[in-house]
């Protein structure tokens, strides 16, 4: 392990050419956590005495013992590319001149679904990510759903097959096998990747390739690892072929003689493909002879392969030596770390296309032109995605990337959350930041200041920001856009202290809890209730555990999880909506409709969005929706948060005075679609028309205390009118399993409402793997049913898919949608029954 | 039998004999507080009435008509209108409900700033269209008056100008939630009506030279007191102008004033 002084590290941050950010990302226990301490071992800058141990990110108490990532942790590297590798760097902006050194921040995040949002603040600070697939399981559900997160977030990726080990000593699979399996993942991979983006976009080349070096293979808990460009080094000598020549040669159908000493494009009698013969056929001889105990055949083969033990590990056999030999023959620090620094960007590369992802403004003024340029001499553009607890209770530290300028010690900056709006003071304070510090694992040292094209930590700023927000120093600038998060807080709990005088600390704790996660949601209802809400059940315990244990520090009681629901309508209003303003001299004439399939998610994924240019999004409303044109130009806006899946559309003709009121109606458009007529749950997929207004002459008779109240009753008396339904989210559920236990599968998803719709062997292994849908409601205690009825051997994964209707009408007592309504309803401290039309609709 | 009674402009003493009778003979008396406000408060109201006084907000009135009817048809009910019944402010919606219940409803009739406004010698007949100015907000601007000014203007009338008033208003992000939170009460004085007035004028981008930072502007306080003012000045001048506590009102002059207008006007000039 390198050590360096923080003078060092300072003087390589302005090397912006040879720094690296990148996060590791892959399915749950793939094993990311343990393939990256094999990497800092090799090369952490900081804490010596801490290398080798085990799960070096893991810094929680929990995590460790769980054995599970929760949080993602950052931590420095330093490491030197030789003369020859340097010579595989061509891009004058991936390296400096004559510095060898480069500098990797990396980032491990979690893998299990619950924590994909830590995954998305991890890819917001870095450009590249190192996916680690375990290559007996392959690409599963959450490789692909951060796979693509990191794509739309242009962030290059590359790949690394894990637990080769496994597949060598359970699978016994043969090296042909082996090679088809690799190739499969290769392709399962490129495909995600290309469904994404393609590789004449901005970002060059995205699809990863062996043949290029952007693949490596190995074992993480072995500690050895390679790519074709080490095998090719070791022949290119004895072939005369040059080594990126001889890579080529060593991947996909090319074929040897070795009594020809021919290549062949074909598979033939006596040749080999190239992958088994030169690469996979040394490993498996070493694997066999040790773990055979061939003790004669071996020690003659270490020679040849330049492998030389130390003295005290050639009394070694079986599997020590086994990791002994691999460890020493293929290390896994060297070949993981050359794949980091010549294949993923440098912030230089990264940002002059990442630039117009990230800036919400224009993209031609100073920021931009500083973001874009990595220009460490420009104004301040710093964007901090996550808040990570001190050792000082209830204060955090900003932890952020450096997009353009510098951050600095004392220095005075916009800090401006996700509601400012340029102009606007709203969300925006002007400080000082307190400290700049540097941020290794769960070690901090401070800094004097930090330039462009860097991850830093910032104290001081958390008063000022919920979770996340953008730092600058220029006066015009726009934020820096919010990340989106692939998950949705879809499960939540209600909970109130044991005793209930530490009220106060409970309030604080949920402060703070909120910060310390990207994604959970504390909300206090208005009845008074505590609502803590996330993406699923490890998801919600963790956050309990963390909020009894480290915010509020107080025994907590906590109800059973419920899940959200949404509001939607079947119909169209079955008559004209007419509402009064209290004083009876304006009145407003509506209906709603049900959206048309595809739109609501359009409108989630932001295909549909209020910033788009409003003839061009009618035009695309128009062709996908047979929307009107002339009416698609008139949305007046979207809701609820002014970007929901529901829109207010101006379908008026010659009414005098509207715009006044348009202001007005949207506020009273953005209550109701968050607080829906059945039970104050958000609408989804409603479309509302306004048909007429009637307005009073004099301004100051058609205020906001008139028309927003109107304007939400206006809108309950249309969807009553348009037989309302309920709707409930429902997880893709991934469950992998032998051969015997699908049987049991079945059952527990049928007394839970799940369906299945994909059942597929995992090919070259005696896996399955069952894809289901599974109402989120019903997927409490799911994990602990799966496990028990089929002896342990099913593992789920759920992440949230899509919203369904709950079929019946919940204006229909006895339904099902009824009992959700009025237990919703009696949570939330609102009169049991049924809302009342006649309170919402007037009469002419 | 339902009342609605008009209070008149200025202190508790104007209220008309009629209507002092039926006060003091109703089962009920509801103040209605929330279009206007008489300068001398609820307190000598009900001491110069000899009895007590049920304040109706603006809630009360427009969500709560059916509780202030209640058992107007066999008991007297009366409700208290600053100025006239039907002058400046509108309580048919009242009176309809009313009807819609069989109750009897009468009607005692007061002065009004409509017609007070005589005071400063601009004569009644030639006023155009009344218009309220409201408090903008940051993002609610409406200027809608100002296109009804100009209309007054080139018909050679004056306009009267009646200026916002928030007595218990909900705050807007309030509105949106179930406990409501009010704004505390403010009145618009001359000043920020003028003010307001020349904010639109520079946002016109086409200028049709009718009515401007120079147009002639009277400026009422208190109108009907012992301590009523008035100025007379330009529309630029207007807005520099203090005139103390509440109600204010705002007069933009038509283009054409008769002699005899002129003449009354010129005791109000700003020296």
């Amino acid at each position: 392990m390198v050590n360096f002084t923080v003078d060092e590290i300072r003087a390589m941050m302005d090397k912006k050419r040879n720094i690296r950010n990148m996060s590791v990302i892959a399915h749950v226990d793939h094993g990311k956590s343990t393939l990256t301490d094999s990497l800092v071992s090799k090369a952490g800058i900081i804490a010596g005495a801490k290398a080798g141990e085990t799960r070096f990110t893991d810094t929680r108490k929990d995590e460790q013992e769980r054995c599970i990532t929760i949080k993602s942790t950052a931590i420095s590297m330093f490491f030197e590319l030789e003369d020859k590798d340097l010579a595989f760097i061509t891009s004058t902006e991936q390296r400096e001149k004559d510095e060898k050194g480069f500098l990797i921040n990396l980032i491990d995040s979690p893998g299990h679904v619950d924590f994909s949002s830590e995954v998305t603040a991890a890819l917001r600070v870095t450009d590249g990510a190192l996916v680690v697939v375990d290559c007996v399981s392959g690409v599963c559900v959450q490789t692909e759903t951060v796979l693509r997160q990191a794509i739309a977030e242009r962030i290059k990726p590359i790949l690394f097959m894990n637990k080769m080990d496994r597949a060598l000593l359970e699978l016994q699979l043969d090296s042909e096998e082996l090679y088809q399996t690799f190739q499969r993942i290769v392709e399962n991979v490129n495909v995600i990747i290309a469904t994404y983006s393609d590789d004449s976009g901005p970002m060059g080349e995205v699809h990863v390739d062996p043949s290029k070096g952007s693949v490596g293979f190995g074992s993480g808990l072995h500690g050895w690892a390679f790519t074709l460009k080490q095998f090719a080094e070791m022949y290119s000598e004895k072939f005369k072929i040059d080594v990126k020549k001889l890579m080529n040669r060593l991947w996909g159908e090319n074929f040897f003689n070795p009594k020809t000493k021919k290549w062949a494009k074909q598979k033939e009698a006596d040749n080999k493909r190239s992958f088994c013969m030169y690469i996979l056929d040394p490993i498996y001889k070493i694997f066999d002879t040790i773990m055979n105990y061939k003790k004669d055949e071996y020690e003659a083969l270490f020679p040849k392969l330049g492998i030389q033990l130390k003295h005290e590990d050639k009394d070694k056999d079986g599997k020590p030596l086994l990791k002994v030999v691999m460890r020493t023959w293929l290390p896994a620090g060297e070949a993981l770390l050359q794949m980091i620094a010549i294949h993923l960007p440098s912030p230089v590369t990264a940002q002059k296309y990442r630039m117009e992802m990230l800036y919400e403004g224009p993209h031609d003024d100073e920021a931009a032109i500083g973001i874009k340029n990595c220009d460490p001499n420009a104004p301040l553009m710093m964007y901090v995605s996550k808040m990570v607890p001190t050792s000082d209770k209830g204060r955090f530290y900003a932890f952020g990337r450096v997009f353009s300028g510098k951050v600095a010690t004392g220095m005075k900056a916009r800090i401006m959350g996700p509601n400012y709006v340029p102009g606007k003071k709203e969300d925006l304070y002007e400080k000082a930041i307190q400290r700049t510090i540097l941020m290794m694992g769960r070690y901090v040292e401070a800094i004097e200041d930090v330039p462009s094209g860097n991850i830093c930590g910032l104290v001081g700023v958390d008063q000022f920001l919920v979770k996340t927000g953008t730092i600058t120093t220029f006066k015009d600038a726009h934020n820096l856009r919010v990340m989106k998060f692939s998950v949705s807080p879809v499960v939540r709990v209600a909970v109130e202290p044991k005793n209930p005088a530490d009220l106060p600390k409970l309030v604080e704790g949920l402060k703070r809890l909120a910060k310390s996660d990207p994604m959970v949601q504390c909300i206090i209802e208005e009845s008074g209730e505590h609502i803590i809400a996330g993406a699923g059940e490890l998801h919600l315990e963790i956050c309990l555990k963390d909020l009894e244990e480290d915010h509020a520090c107080i025994p907590i009681k906590k109800s059973d999880p419920v899940v959200s629901y949404r509001e939607t309508v079947s119909e169209e209003s079955n008559q004209m909506c007419l509402s009064k303003s209290p004083n009876k001299h304006n009145r407003l004439f509506m209906k709603a409709v049900p959206m048309p399939e595809g739109l609501a998610e359009d409108i989630d994924e932001g295909n549909v969005n209020p910033r788009d240019d409003f003839k061009s999004r009618a035009r695309y409303l128009g062709e996908k929706y047979d929307y009107d044109v002339t009416e698609a130009r008139k949305i007046w806006c979207f809701g609820p948060d002014g970007t929901g899946p529901n829109i207010l559309v101006d379908c008026t003709k010659g009414v005098q005075y509207l715009n006044e009121i348009k202001d007005s109606v949207v506020a009273g458009f953005q209550w109701a679609t968050k607080e829906g007529v059945l039970s104050e749950e958000n609408l989804r997929g409603v479309r509302f028309n306004i048909y007429d207004v009637t307005l009073h002459a004099d301004a100051i008779h058609r205020g906001g205390g008139q028309i927003i109240p109107t304007t939400r009753r206006c809108l309950y008396a249309c969807l009553l009118t348009a037989a309302p339904r309920l709707m409930e989210p429902v997880y893709q559920c991934e469950i992998q399993c032998p051969e015997v236990a699908v049987g049991g599968i079945y059952g527990v998803l049928n007394r839970r409402r799940g369906h299945v719709f994909e059942e597929q062997q995992v090919a070259g292994t005696p896996m399955f793997v069952v894809k289901a849908y599974l109402p989120v409601n019903e997927s409490f205690g799911f994990t602990a049913d799966l496990r028990s009825n089929t002896g342990g051997q099913a593992f789920p994964q759920c992440v949230f898919d899509h919203w369904q209707i709950l079929p019946g009408d919940p204006l229909e007592p006895s339904t099902r949608p009824f009992g959700v309504v009025q237990e919703t309803r009696k949570r939330k401290g609102l009169k049991e029954g049924l809302p009342d039309l006649s309170q919402y609709l007037d009469k002419l | 039998m339902f009342f609605i009674i008009g209070l008149g402009l200025g202190d508790c003493k104007d209220i008309t004999v009629n209507g002092l009778e039926i006060v003091k003979k109703c089962e009920r008396v509801y103040l209605e507080a929330y279009t206007s406000i008489l300068t001398c408060g609820t307190a000598a109201l009900e001491e110069f009435y000899g009895r007590k006084l049920i304040v109706a907000d603006r809630e009360l009135v427009e969500q709560g008509a059916d509780a202030i009817l209640e058992g107007a048809d066999n008991t007297d009910v009366a409700f208290l209108v600053v100025g006239d019944p039907f002058g400046a402010t509108t309580h048919t919606d009242l009176v309809l409900r009313a009807q819609e219940k069989k109750i009897k409803v009468e009607v005692v009739h007061n002065a009004s700033i409509l017609n007070a406004v005589g005071c400063c010698g601009l004569q009644l007949y030639s006023f155009g269209e009344t218009v309220s100015i409201p408090y903008w907000t940051e993002t609610w601007q409406p200027d809608s008056f100002f296109e009804k000014i100009v209309s007054n203007y080139k018909n050679k009338v004056h306009t009267l100008c009646l200026l916002d008033i928030k007595v218990k208003e909900p705050t807007l992000e309030s509105l949106t939630k179930k406990k409501k939170e009010y704004m505390p009460p403010r009145f618009m004085s001359v000043s920020e009506a003028a003010e307001q007035l020349l904010q639109i004028l520079q946002k016109k981008v086409e200028d049709d030279g009718l009515v401007t930072a120079n147009s002639l502007c009277v400026g009422l306080a208190r109108i009907g007191s012992q301590n009523q003012q008035i100025v007379a000045c330009s529309l630029e001048e207007m807005s520099k102008v203090n005139l103390g506590g509440p109600l204010h009102s705002l007069i933009i002059a038509g283009p054409v004033l008769h002699p005899l207008e002129l003449e009354y006007l010129e005791q109000f000039r700003i020296k």
